[in-house]
């Protein structure tokens, strides 16, 4: 029967779609019960959690109900299902299939012609039920697994704003979008990925606000991968970006319905992958990897002023130590007397040079910061105590470090953690140390040498055919309003231009709320 | 299309305005001061139509050849032969242009910052991080510009404000002392800057909006006038007579700026906007040259060029001048009238201009007669 | 992609090579706060230069309090040659470490030197791209390594003493900058101030003290040719628009005591005016006083009294301007008052007849001084 997976080896492209359906086509289920289960036995030959339960319909018909055990929720099948099926018919000879109508007492029971389909089906864990003399299943809606309630994503907390995130199961990730968009125009496009894991993907996106060929191109990316499983949708982002040598990342990923459904709402396409939390929309800029959902909900003069504040730590973070390198090391001059008095003072013990000072501490931090994160919660309160130890009063101490490094490396951890989003802070992490060296072999040249060509590279960036850095290079003055500011909501009448074209305008534009509007009718 | 990227017009203004300004606001104010004294903020508006002229130029071959640079189209024009010649011509006034570009951005860094760092490596890390840009095409030129302009803007707000303690509206009178004639004498040496705005012949091809590409163009000659005149006006309020013993007086104001302490020795922030500039000049002139040559050697694919052309130009601007006095004869010549840019911005296309426009009277005049 | 791998290649190979040619730690370098120049003999320049010990407290690495405790840490080293730059090789040898010019901030010039001219000597700090334009320069009357090493009570080094009192501009105050502005000028006069040391207090060691100005000192082409007092100094601050600290003592005929004002505001504006051959030149002088000490029986707050009291203000303010200019201009022929300048720029077409023989026409300018003093507040109450 291995030809039943041989269809996954062929490619899936324009070309041979049509083969393809043929091929899905050509498996058939047989009008006999015992060939039909002759297969599906060889098929799931040592598979204990198949569970294979023969009845018969009314004392008259054959069947058979096989579903995966945990995946199925048994008191139904055993209230809805089996008791109602056989319990001794009224009349004589009836149909069978007139019979499921009239007793099932099941929402979602769909038809099956195919092995295929009934492998789809047992693995999403609805049972399925074959009968006797049909050459059609059916697949009933009792899927039922243990699953994570939606609680508040970890990684995205926010003061204010929905409490609720995305969880690892993709329909209760739909559903969670389908609460915020009620309007029928939200689309969902099902497609499986992965030889193995069978993985669902869906495309999420609102008809006329999203671009056709945009859709379709994402689309085609995500049909193009051939692999054996996707398990988070880190997979897919990889193996659909732009730019594979890119440490930035070219697709946004959110743990948030609420910051989800405002990308839809911007055009965007949302690609939720079953099994995982996180959700992948594209295309994405590098500025809305800024944005936090929280933005919108607080006052616009304060959510600015946040991003400002974003910004500089932004570049705090990826500059300060090389800075403070450039600056000990080669412009002195520009230290204040006194201030570079103190400085030369605290770093008359060390023995290393500042650059050496620098990355020592940096890396010892990094590591630290890992530690954190990996350990054991009951543990993390012992790394906290020696990290401040190895970081701090300690070090200096050992004449190790100076105490001005020591403030430099905790305020660039602390700039750090202030972006939204963790994957568009690692890249400034990591970049932070090639900047370093360039500062202690060239100074404040070196440092421009190296912003100039983080630059460049993220100029060279698309992300779906959007320039990474639009709406500041291309300008595009109109989308000025929520890049670096955030304008007030009765300012942000247009969506941003992503390609192609687009449903310009979300909202009527005289909205600023004014006590003179309501008096009309006074 | 050789190249497929396109920029906008808005684009192409700001990476013309980075390409003029870059070196403009450090160089110019001493060396207009030399002829011009405290009249140095007129001497731009003199030197003004000259950029207009260029572009006008540029312009007006491109609406006779849409679609071509002017490599292309000086072959239309003077014939293969001729045209390949005048080809040659320019690119080679292109290479040492550029070549110089990069030898001045070298001795600048050595001469301020890095004293004791070879000069192959500040000249080779720009060169790479010039072609690393061109690599990525016209696009990415006209966005990293795009990038930049709202940096520099800040900045050059920034020293300019630091610098309002320091001003004395004394230091700038009388205006006009000797009549008009100092300030005029003073803007040749401005046409160096001005005439390579005619280095738009090689992107009104590629503009998305191509009828806006004279009005950008004009706009960012305005820009750049009024920006060198403020920083000549901010350099002599700050300096007055003493702008001339400083080699880039912008800098030195800079580092004179002095507010509580702790805001002084400020280079860095000129310093930064100057490095960013330049590497956008340079990336302008290093796109022109790699276009030029591969329409020239009718390649179709420029990137594969574009190594060994940095290589080139790296070198060339090792060797360009032996000494610093070998180069200030080279820049007094320059800055007396005898310039390189001139002939490549502004008289090379003036030339094809005419000469495309008998070509294109006696075309008429031979269409005229058949019709009789 | 093959090209940016070679690219990539190329900058890492690059990098690699690469030192660190310009790298100065700190702990390699001696931060250089003052600079004396002397001339010990003809032809011969000695540089001493002051510089804060690092690290007051030993082996520690705890910094931060080491410098702050002592008060009076520094090390002064000497250097001779025929030029300052051989003086600085001279010194070099002596130094351990490398010297850092950036944060030089006070030049002490001996008097002797300043005789034979500063000019060629200030060349080396213009050029050199680390000395600051805003260090302050000053002229001592004995030899500028002694000012070096006095050792203030209350401040860090005695260079920091020099820049605190330059900085409170109660006379003069040149920053290198303004110095070369000065010899570039048309008068081509300038003017410094002028240190000596104050004589220790009793008890105490005899470096135990600090340097302070006292006159200004009178330079031409470079050259200093005199002094003028500190009465005088505050004068030609008039004249320049200067004047920020300004105390005036009043002794009404008519009252039994003195009145002190302290200057609030003081404007001056120079307007020239070329009569055929006679140059006049207007100085107009806006002044705005309070009153801080009152010894007469006077009552302050009437309008007539206040009115004489201006009027005796005005008078004051005049006779302090008409020393100045007859010291200056008549004595020692030099226009530090930046006449010069006003003249070119008002009228730069009859300038360019004069300027040739300003020497000799100077000491001719007629001055008219146009005086507006009024007193603005008359303090709280009077003692009874």
């Amino acid at each position: 029967m291995s030809q039943v997976f041989n269809r996954r080896k062929i490619k899936f492209n324009q070309k041979n779609k049509q083969q393809q359906d043929d091929k899905l086509n050509s498996n058939p289920l047989y009008p006999n019960l015992d060939q039909n289960l002759e297969v599906l036995h060889s098929l799931y030959k040592d598979c204990s959690d198949v569970v294979f339960r023969s009845f018969v319909i009314a004392d008259q018909t054959k069947a058979q109900l096989i579903y995966i055990k945990g995946m199925s929720n048994i008191e139904e099948v055993d209230s809805n299902v089996l008791t109602p099926l056989m319990q001794k018919a009224d009349q004589n000879s009836i149909n069978p299939k007139v019979l499921i109508e009239q007793r099932l007492s099941v929402a979602e029971v769909t038809r099956i012609e195919s092995f295929d389909a009934c492998i789809d089906q047992l693995s999403i864990g609805n049972p399925i039920l074959l009968l006797e003399g049909d050459q059609q299943g059916f697949a009933l809606g009792l899927s039922k697994w243990e699953k994570r309630a939606v609680e508040e994503p970890t990684g995205e907390l926010v003061v204010r704003g929905p409490r609720e995130g995305f969880i690892e199961s993709a329909e209760v990730n739909t559903s969670l979008l389908r609460r915020k968009i009620k309007s029928p125009q939200l689309k969902m496009k099902t497609l499986k990925v992965g030889r193995y894991t069978q993985t669902t993907i869906m495309i999420t996106y609102i008809e006329d606000l999203s671009d056709e060929t945009l859709i379709e191109e994402i689309s085609q990316r995500i049909k193009r991968i051939d692999i054996d499983g996707i398990l988070e949708s880190g997979y897919i982002e990889e193996l659909i970006q732009d730019n594979s040598y890119s440490p930035f990342p070219q697709v946004l990923v959110t743990e948030r319905p609420d910051t989800a459904v405002s990308n839809l709402l911007e055009g965007r396409v949302v690609i939720i992958v079953d099994g995982t939390p996180f959700v992948l929309v594209a295309p994405t800029t590098f500025y809305s990897l800024f944005q936090s959902g929280e933005d919108y909900y607080h006052h616009f003069m304060i959510a600015t002023a946040t991003r400002w504040l974003r910004f500089l730590f932004l570049f705090i973070s990826l500059l300060l130590p090389s800075l403070y390198i450039a600056i000990i090391t080669y412009h002195q001059e520009m230290v204040p007397t006194t201030l570079l008095l103190t400085m030369a003072d605290s770093r008359e013990a060390v023995p290393f040079p500042a650059l050496v000072e620098a990355l020592i501490m940096e890396i010892t931090f990094e590591g630290l910061r890992e530690a954190g994160l990996r350990l054991p919660k009951q543990v993390g309160a012992a790394v906290s105590i020696v990290g401040a130890l190895v970081i701090g009063q300690a070090a200096v101490d050992a004449g190790l470090v100076s105490d001005h490094m020591v403030m430099v490396v905790a305020l660039t951890g602390i700039a750090s953690f202030t972006i939204p989003r963790y994957n568009i802070a690692i890249p400034f992490r990591m970049l932070r140390f090639p900047i370093m060296l360039l500062a202690g072999t060239f100074g404040l040249v070196g440092i421009m040498m190296g912003l100039l060509a983080i630059l460049t590279h993220m100029s060279t960036l698309r992300s779906f055919g959007v320039p990474y850095l639009s709406p500041m290079a291309p300008m595009k003055g109109r989308d000025m309003k929520d890049t670096l500011m955030r304008a007030p909501l009765w300012k942000l009448n247009t969506r941003p231009h992503l390609t192609g074209e687009y449903n310009k305008y979300r909202q009527d534009s005289d909205q600023k709320p004014s006590p003179d509007k309501g008096s009309e009718g006074e | 299309m050789i190249e497929k990227g396109k920029i906008s017009a808005l684009q192409m203004g700001i990476m013309m305005y980075h390409a003029i300004i870059a070196t403009g606001i450090l160089f110019i104010p001493s060396t207009v001061y030399e002829a011009a004294k405290q009249d140095i903020w007129i001497s731009p508006i003199w030197a003004c139509p000259l950029g207009l002229l260029s572009v006008y130029i540029a312009y007006k071959l491109h609406k006779l050849y849409p679609n071509h640079t002017i490599i292309q189209y000086s072959e239309h024009i003077l014939g293969t032969f001729l045209g390949k010649v005048l080809g040659l011509v320019l690119l080679l006034l292109l290479y040492t242009s550029v070549s110089v570009m990069i030898w001045q951005y070298g001795e600048f860094v050595v001469s301020e910052f890095l004293p004791h760092t070879p000069k192959f490596v500040i000249i080779g890390m720009m060169v790479l991080l010039c072609a690393f840009a061109v690599h990525g095409g016209l696009e990415v030129i006209g966005r990293l510009a795009e990038m930049v302009v709202p940096v520099f803007f800040l900045l050059f707000l920034i020293i300019i404000i630091l610098l309002l303690p320091d001003i004395e509206i004394k230091r700038m009178l009388p205006v006009m002392e000797n009549g008009m004639m100092p300030s005029v004498k003073g803007s040749v040496a401005l046409y160096t800057w001005f005439a390579q705005f005619g280095i738009i012949y090689f992107f009104l091809p590629f503009l998305t909006n191509r009828e806006k590409g004279m009005k950008s163009g004009m706009f960012s000659v305005l820009v750049v006038t009024l920006t060198l005149m403020f920083t000549n006006i901010i350099v002599i309020l700050v300096f007055g007579s003493v702008t001339e013993n400083f080699n880039a007086p912008l800098m030195s104001a800079t580092r004179y700026i002095s507010i509580a302490e702790f805001l002084s020795h400020l280079e860095a922030l000129v310093m930064a906007i100057w490095l960013a500039g330049t590497f956008i000049k340079i990336c302008v002139f290093y796109y022109a040259v790699v276009l030029g040559t591969a329409q020239w050697l009718n390649l179709s694919n420029y990137r594969s060029l574009v190594l060994p052309v940095g290589f080139l130009i790296g070198v060339f601007a090792m060797q360009a001048f032996l000494n610093s006095a070998e180069a200030a004869e080279h820049f007094r010549l320059v800055s007396q009238g005898l310039m390189d840019t001139l002939v490549y911005g502004t008289m090379i296309p003036m030339f094809l201009f005419f000469v495309a426009y008998i070509r294109k009277l006696r075309i008429f005049k031979q269409r005229g007669e058949r019709e009789r | 992609m093959r090209c940016m791998k070679v690219i990539g290649l190329i900058g890492i190979i690059l990098f690699l090579l690469t030192g660190c040619w310009d790298r100065k730690e700190t702990n390699d370098l001696w931060i250089v706060t003052g600079v004396g120049l002397d001339q010990p003999k003809d032809g011969e320049v000695e540089v001493t230069v002051e510089i804060p010990s690092p690290s007051g407290n030993e082996g520690g690495g705890t910094g931060g309090e080491g410098n702050q405790a002592g008060g009076n840490e520094t090390i002064l080293q000497t250097g001779k040659g025929v030029s300052i730059p051989k003086a600085i090789e001279d010194l070099e040898t002596k130094l351990p470490r490398e010297i850092l010019w950036s944060h030089t901030e006070a030049i002490v010039i001996n008097k002797e030197l300043a005789e034979t001219g500063i000019r060629e000597e200030l060349d080396f700090f213009i050029r050199h791209p680390e000395p600051r334009l805003r260090s302050y320069v000053f002229i001592s009357e004995g030899s500028a390594k002694e000012i070096m090493a006095l050792l203030p009570p209350m401040e860090r080094s005695s260079s920091e003493v020099l820049i605190e009192l330059a900085k409170s501009e109660v006379l003069m105050k040149v920053t290198l900058f303004d110095l070369l502005e000065m010899l570039k000028g048309e008068s081509g006069a300038s003017i410094l101030p002028m240190i000596d040391k104050l004589p220790p207090e009793e008890g105490k060691q005899p470096l135990e003290t600090i340097a302070y100005i006292n006159r200004s000192a009178i330079l031409k082409q470079g050259r200093m040719i005199g002094t003028i007092n500190d009465r005088l100094t505050r004068g030609v601050l008039w004249f320049r628009n200067e004047i920020k600290e300004s105390t005036v003592t009043v002794k009404p005929e008519e009252a039994d005591g003195l009145i002190s004002m302290n200057l609030m505001k003081g404007r001056t504006n120079l307007i020239p005016k070329i009569d055929g051959n006679q140059l006049k030149m207007t100085v107009k002088v806006e002044t705005v006083d309070d009153v801080i000490q009152n010894k007469t029986k006077w009552d302050l707050k009437k309008m007539k009294k206040h009115k004489m009291l201006e009027k005796e203000l005005a008078q004051k303010i005049e006779m302090r301007l008409t020393d100045t200019l007859e010291m200056v201009q008549k004595e020692m022929e030099v226009d530090i008052l930046d006449f010069a300048e006003e003249f070119r720029r008002k009228h730069p077409d009859k300038w360019k007849g004069i300027k040739a023989d300003w020497k000799e026409i100077f000491p001719t300018v007629k001055v008219i001084f146009d005086i507006e003093a009024s007193v603005l507040r008359t303090g709280q109450g009077n003692v009874p």
